[in-house]
C-alpha cells in the first residue's frame, strides 16, 4: 500500500516548496462545499501538530493550504490512519479538484501520493472505506473533531452541513433504537428541537431508564458534534410517560435543556439523541425536525415559562432565559436600516427628536399626523418614525408620500430589514437623533392639545437631576393610563411587577395633579436627554415587545444617580394595547416581571417601599 | 342616532357607548375617529345645519358653538296644485318615504289596524282605552263602536331592501288592513300633487329624531296638515296644533287617538290647513347662504385666505 520514498519527479520547480524528498500514501480524498477538502493519509514517520499548513501544486503553482490535523486511529488491519483538513490559505480561493497536496513537516516538505484526482470519492465512499472500521469511540471523537474544524472554516453552510452528515452516516456507530413498550427497560423520545440561534438549541423530551441510573445522555448534531448534555438538562415529572411505563407519577422522566452546539448547524433534520445507563447498553432516536421560525419558538419559550408543573428557578435561569436571551439577540443581529424617507425639508437645529416605532397597526400614523399638524413644535422637531414590521414597507411607503402630501406635517421614515422588537427601534432612531433631547413615543398616543413639547423640555431642563420623565397619560374615557410606575408584588411573591399610580381614576384626581419624582415611568411617553440614552446604551432588548424595557431604563438611570420624574401638565391620549393579541401579551409580560426580578431584585425591593408609600 | 339593537333614540355620544352599539369596534377606534373627524373639521369656518335639532346635536358632540348656524332648507316649488275637493270627514291618512325600520311605516299601519278593531286579541288595551274615550258601551260590535275609520295610503319603495324580519312585519300589517289600506308603493315625484289629492293629512312616523325631512314641505306646499313624532327635527317643524298634530313617538295607541280627533274634531283640517306657511323660498335661501358667506369673508382672519 505504501508509495516508494522516492523523490517526485519534476517537482522541485516549485522554488517556495523547497525539495521534496519525503512522501506519505494518500489513501482517499473527499471534497465538503468546494473549498474544503478531506484527507486520509496511511502515515507513520512524519511529525505532523494539530495545525498543518503545506501546498497543493497543481499547474506551476503552489497554493499555500493550511488545516488540521483531526485524528490519528488505526484500521482494521491494524494500520494507522490519518484524517486531515484542508483549505486554502487565502480565504476565497476555491480548491482545484487536481494536483498534489505537499505537508510542511519538521523533517522536510512531505509529497502525498498519488494526485488528489486519482484518489477523489464521495464522501460517503470515504467514510465507509477508510474510516468506518476505527473503533467507535474513535469514530465518534472523530466526527465530533472534524465537525469542530469544519465549523470554525465555513460558518453554518447548508452545503457543508450536508456534506458532514453523510460522512457521519456513513461513520458513526449506531446504537439500536430503543422500542417505545411499556416493558422495555429504556427509551426515548424527543417531542420538539427548536432553534434559538445558528448554534444554539432548545430541546424537549422524555428519557425511561428502568432501574438504573443514567450516565450518558448525548446529542448528536446532523454535522457530528456530540454534546453531551447529562446533568445540564431540567428534569420534571411527564405523568403521561409515567402512566405508560406504570411508574410513580412523581418519576422526573421529562427533560427540557437549552444547548450550544461548537458550531453553526444547518440542517433541519439529522438530530439524535443517546441514552444509556450505568453498565447497561445504549439506546438512540432520531429528534423531529427542528423548528426555525423564531416567533414560534418565542411563543413556545413562553409558554414553557408559564407551564404549571414546571417549577421556576433552575428552568428559568438555565434554559429559558438564556434561550430567549440569544433569540432576541438573533432577532437583532440581522437587523439593519433597509432605507431612511425623508419626507418633507429637515428641520432645522431641532430641539428634540420624536422617536415613534410602528409595528403592525399602520393606521397609527395617520392618526397622529392628523393631531401634529395642528401642533408647530411637532412640525418643527425632529420626528422619526421607525418601521419594525417590513414586511409592511411597501404600503407604508406609499401612506407616508400620501400623509406627508396631505399634512405637510415633516418625518423621516426608517426602515429596518426585520423585525427587532421595541427596544432596537428606539434605539435605531436614537442612533439618527438630531435632536438634544429625544422623545420616545408610542403610535397609539395622541397628544391632547399643542404646547406640550416645549412644557416638557422646560420641565426636563429646570431640573438637573432628572434622567427620564414621563407626562400624564388618559384613556379614551378620560381616565388615568399613566402617572408614574411603582414596583409592587402579593405578600410573599417573588416576581416584581410594574403598577400604575391611579390607574382608572378620572384625569383631574387631586393626587394625580402633582409634579414628583417616581421610581420608574412608562416608555409610551418618555423624555430623556440624547445624550444620556445613548451613554446608557439606549433600552435593552432582552425584554420582549415593548414591556418593561422602560422600567428597567428608569432603574438604570437611578443606578447612576439620575431621577425619574412625572408631570402631570402634559396630557396626552394613550390607546394603549392594540397591537398585539392578549394571550401572546400576559405570557411576555410575565417573563418580563420575572426577568426584571432576576436583575434587579434588591433595588426593587429598596424602591417598592418608597413607591407604595406614595400610593396613599 | 339610535341605540342598538333596538332602535332607541340616543341622546349622548360616547367611546363606551358606541361600542355598546358596535361591540366590534372598540371604544379606541370610536375615539380615534371622532379625534380625527374634529381635526380635519376644526378647518371649517361655518357649519349649516337645517334645524336646531341638528345644530344641537353637532354641538353637543363637540363642534363650537358660534360656528354653528341654522339655516332651513330652501325649497323650488313642486309642480301643480293638489285637490282639496268637499268632504264630510277628513279621513285619509298618508304615508310618503322609505320604508325603513327608522321611518315607521308599522307604527302607522298598527295605528289604523287598531282603529279598525282588527288584531282584537293583540290589541285589546288600545281598543278598550279608545272605548273608554268613545263612551261607547260593550254591547255593540267593536268595529262599529270606534266611529269613523281612517283610510291610510303608503307610498314608499325598498321595502325589499330591509331586514327580513321587518319586511314579514310590514306585510303582515298590510294584509291585516287590506281593506284599509291602499299600498302605492313606489312614486314618482312629479306626480305628488296628485297623491297628495287623495289623502287629507301627511302622517310622520319616524323613530328617529329626523333632520329636516323634505316631505313636511311637500305636504305643506299642498296644504296638507302633518301628524308627526313628538321629537327631533320633525317635531321642530311641525307646530302641534298650529299646522299639525304631534303624538308620542314609536306609540301606535297615542297615534291612534291622534288620527281618531283628527277624523272626529270638525274645523280642526281646516284650522291647521290655514296655520300652514308658505315655503321657504329657493331664492330666499340662497340670497342667506350668500351673505353668510360674505359675512365669513369680511371677518376672516388675515393670511388665512388661500
Amino acid at each position: 500500500m505504501r508509495a516508494d520514498s522516492r523523490p517526485p519527479a519534476g517537482r522541485t520547480a516549485y522554488s517556495n516548496v523547497g525539495e521534496i524528498r519525503l512522501v506519505d500514501q494518500l489513501d482517499a480524498v473527499s471534497f465538503l462545499g468546494g473549498r474544503l477538502l478531506l484527507a486520509v493519509v496511511s502515515s507513520t514517520k512524519h511529525t505532523l501538530d494539530r495545525k498543518i499548513r503545506g501546498w497543493l501544486l497543481h499547474e506551476d503553482r503552489a497554493r499555500r493550504v493550511a488545516g488540521s490535523r483531526i485524528l490519528l486511529g488505526s484500521n482494521g488491519s491494524g494500520e494507522a490512519v490519518e484524517l486531515l483538513m484542508l483549505h486554502p490559505d487565502a480565504r476565497r480561493e476555491p480548491l482545484p479538484e487536481q494536483g498534489q497536496v505537499v505537508l510542511e513537516t519538521p523533517e522536510g516538505p512531505v509529497g502525498l501520493e498519488p494526485k488528489i484526482e486519482h484518489v477523489t470519492v464521495s464522501l460517503e465512499r470515504l467514510g465507509s472505506n477508510h474510516l468506518a472500521k476505527l473503533d467507535a469511540d474513535t469514530r465518534t471523537e472523530l466526527l465530533d473533531r472534524l465537525a469542530s474544524a469544519v465549523g470554525r472554516q465555513s460558518r453554518g453552510s447548508t452545503e457543508v452541513s450536508q456534506g458532514l452528515r453523510s460522512l457521519r452516516d456513513a461513520v458513526r456507530p449506531r446504537l439500536p433504537h430503543g422500542a417505545v413498550e411499556a416493558a422495555a427497560d429504556h427509551a426515548v423520545h424527543v417531542d420538539g428541537l427548536w432553534r434559538i440561534s445558528g448554534s444554539s438549541f432548545y430541546i424537549k423530551g422524555w428519557i425511561f431508564v428502568r432501574a438504573a441510573d443514567l450516565d450518558h445522555l448525548r446529542l448528536l448534531t446532523p454535522e457530528g458534534c456530540a454534546i453531551d448534555i447529562l446533568g445540564d438538562e431540567f428534569r420534571y415529572p411527564r405523568q403521561d410517560v409515567a402512566d405508560f411505563f406504570n411508574v410513580s407519577p412523581r418519576e422526573r422522566l421529562g427533560f427540557i435543556a437549552y444547548v450550544e452546539a461548537p458550531i453553526e448547524s444547518a440542517l433541519a433534520s439529522g438530530w439524535i439523541i443517546e441514552v444509556g445507563q450505568r453498565h447497561g447498553r445504549r439506546i438512540e432516536a432520531e429528534a423531529p425536525a427542528v423548528v426555525d421560525d423564531p416567533l414560534s419558538v418565542r411563543t413556545m419559550l413562553l409558554q414553557d415559562l408559564q407551564a404549571e408543573q414546571l417549577p421556576s428557578a433552575s428552568l428559568r435561569v438555565q434554559h429559558i432565559k438564556p434561550a430567549l436571551a440569544r433569540l432576541e439577540e438573533r432577532r437583532a443581529e440581522g437587523v439593519e436600516i433597509d432605507m431612511i424617507d425623508q419626507l418633507g425639508s429637515p428641520p432645522q437645529a431641532p430641539e428634540v427628536t420624536v422617536i415613534v416605532p410602528l409595528y403592525q397597526r399602520m393606521d397609527f400614523l395617520e392618526q397622529q399626523m392628523a393631531q401634529f399638524v395642528h401642533d408647530p413644535e411637532i412640525r418643527s422637531a425632529d420626528l422619526v418614525y421607525v418601521l419594525d414590521s417590513p414586511d409592511q414597507a411597501e404600503y407604508l411607503r406609499s401612506v407616508a408620500r400620501e400623509l406627508f402630501n396631505l399634512y405637510g406635517v415633516p418625518f423621516r421614515l426608517v426602515i429596518l430589514s426585520a423585525n427587532g422588537g421595541f427596544a432596537l427601534a428606539n434605539n435605531v432612531g436614537a442612533s439618527l437623533a438630531r435632536g438634544r433631547m429625544l422623545l420616545l413615543l408610542n403610535s397609539d398616543v395622541l397628544p391632547d392639545t399643542p404646547g406640550w413639547l416645549s412644557r416638557m423640555i422646560e420641565f426636563y431642563d429646570a431640573n438637573p437631576m432628572i434622567g427620564a420623565l414621563a407626562p400624564k397619560l388618559l384613556y379614551e374615557d378620560q381616565s388615568i393610563q399613566h402617572a408614574g410606575l411603582y414596583f409592587d408584588r402579593p405578600p410573599g411573591g417573588y416576581v416584581w411587577s410594574n403598577e400604575h399610580y391611579f390607574k382608572g381614576l378620572h384625569r383631574d384626581f387631586p393626587a394625580a395633579n402633582l409634579a414628583r419624582s417616581v421610581p420608574a415611568v412608562t416608555g409610551a411617553c418618555l423624555m430623556i436627554s440624547t445624550e444620556l440614552y445613548r451613554e446608557l446604551g439606549g433600552l435593552r432588548g432582552a425584554y420582549l415587545r415593548g414591556d418593561y424595557e422602560d422600567s428597567d431604563l428608569c432603574l438604570r438611570l437611578h443606578e447612576m444617580g439620575r431621577e425619574t420624574w412625572y408631570m402631570p401638565d402634559v396630557e396626552l391620549y394613550h390607546l394603549e394595547g392594540q397591537s398585539y393579541p392578549t394571550h401572546e401579551r400576559s405570557l411576555t409580560s410575565d417573563y418580563n416581571k420575572w426577568l426584571q426580578t432576576h436583575q434587579w431584585a434588591e433595588e426593587l425591593a429598596a424602591q417598592a417601599d418608597d413607591g407604595a408609600a406614595r400610593i396613599r | 342616532m339610535v341605540r342598538m339593537p333596538d332602535n332607541e333614540p340616543c341622546m349622548e355620544e360616547s367611546p363606551r357607548r358606541c361600542h355598546e352599539c358596535y361591540p366590534d369596534i372598540s371604544q379606541q377606534t370610536f375615539f380615534m375617529r371622532k379625534r380625527f373627524i374634529q381635526s380635519h373639521l376644526s378647518l371649517v369656518d361655518m357649519f349649516i345645519a337645517p334645524s336646531q335639532f341638528l345644530a344641537d346635536r353637532y354641538i353637543d358632540w363637540g363642534l363650537p358653538e358660534e360656528k354653528v348656524k341654522v339655516e332651513e332648507y330652501g325649497r323650488t316649488s313642486p309642480t301643480g296644485q293638489a285637490v282639496d275637493g268637499q268632504r264630510k270627514c277628513r279621513d285619509r291618512f298618508g304615508f310618503f318615504g322609505q320604508m325603513t325600520p327608522f321611518k315607521g311605516l308599522h307604527v302607522f299601519l298598527e295605528a289604523i289596524a287598531a282603529l279598525h278593531g282588527h288584531d282584537d286579541e293583540h290589541t285589546d288595551p288600545l281598543l278598550r282605552a279608545l272605548e273608554l274615550a268613545a263612551g261607547t258601551t260593550s254591547g255593540t260590535p267593536t268595529a262599529e263602536r270606534l266611529g269613523p275609520k281612517p283610510h291610510g295610503r303608503v307610498h314608499g319603495a325598498n321595502l325589499d331592501l330591509q331586514p327580513g324580519n321587518f319586511q314579514n312585519q310590514i306585510s303582515d300589517l298590510l294584509e291585516q288592513t287590506k281593506d284599509a289600506v291602499t299600498f302605492v308603493g313606489q312614486y314618482d315625484h312629479l306626480d305628488l300633487a296628485k297623491h297628495m289629492s287623495q289623502v287629507d293629512w301627511v302622517v310622520i312616523p319616524s323613530i328617529w329624531w329626523e333632520n329636516s325631512p323634505l316631505v313636511i314641505q311637500e305636504a305643506f306646499h299642498f296644504g296638507r296638515p302633518v301628524i308627526c313624532s313628538d321629537i327631533g327635527g320633525m317635531a321642530e317643524k311641525v307646530e302641534h296644533r298650529v299646522n299639525g298634530l304631534h303624538f308620542r313617538a314609536d306609540d301606535p295607541s297615542s297615534l291612534a287617538s291622534i288620527m281618531k280627533e283628527a277624523m272626529e274634531t270638525p274645523g280642526l283640517w281646516e284650522q291647521l290647513r290655514e296655520g300652514i306657511r308658505p315655503l321657504y323660498a329657493m331664492e330666499d335661501h340662497v340670497k342667506e347662504l350668500t351673505s353668510l358667506y360674505r359675512e365669513l369673508q369680511r371677518t376672516e382672519a388675515p393670511g388665512h385666505a388661500g
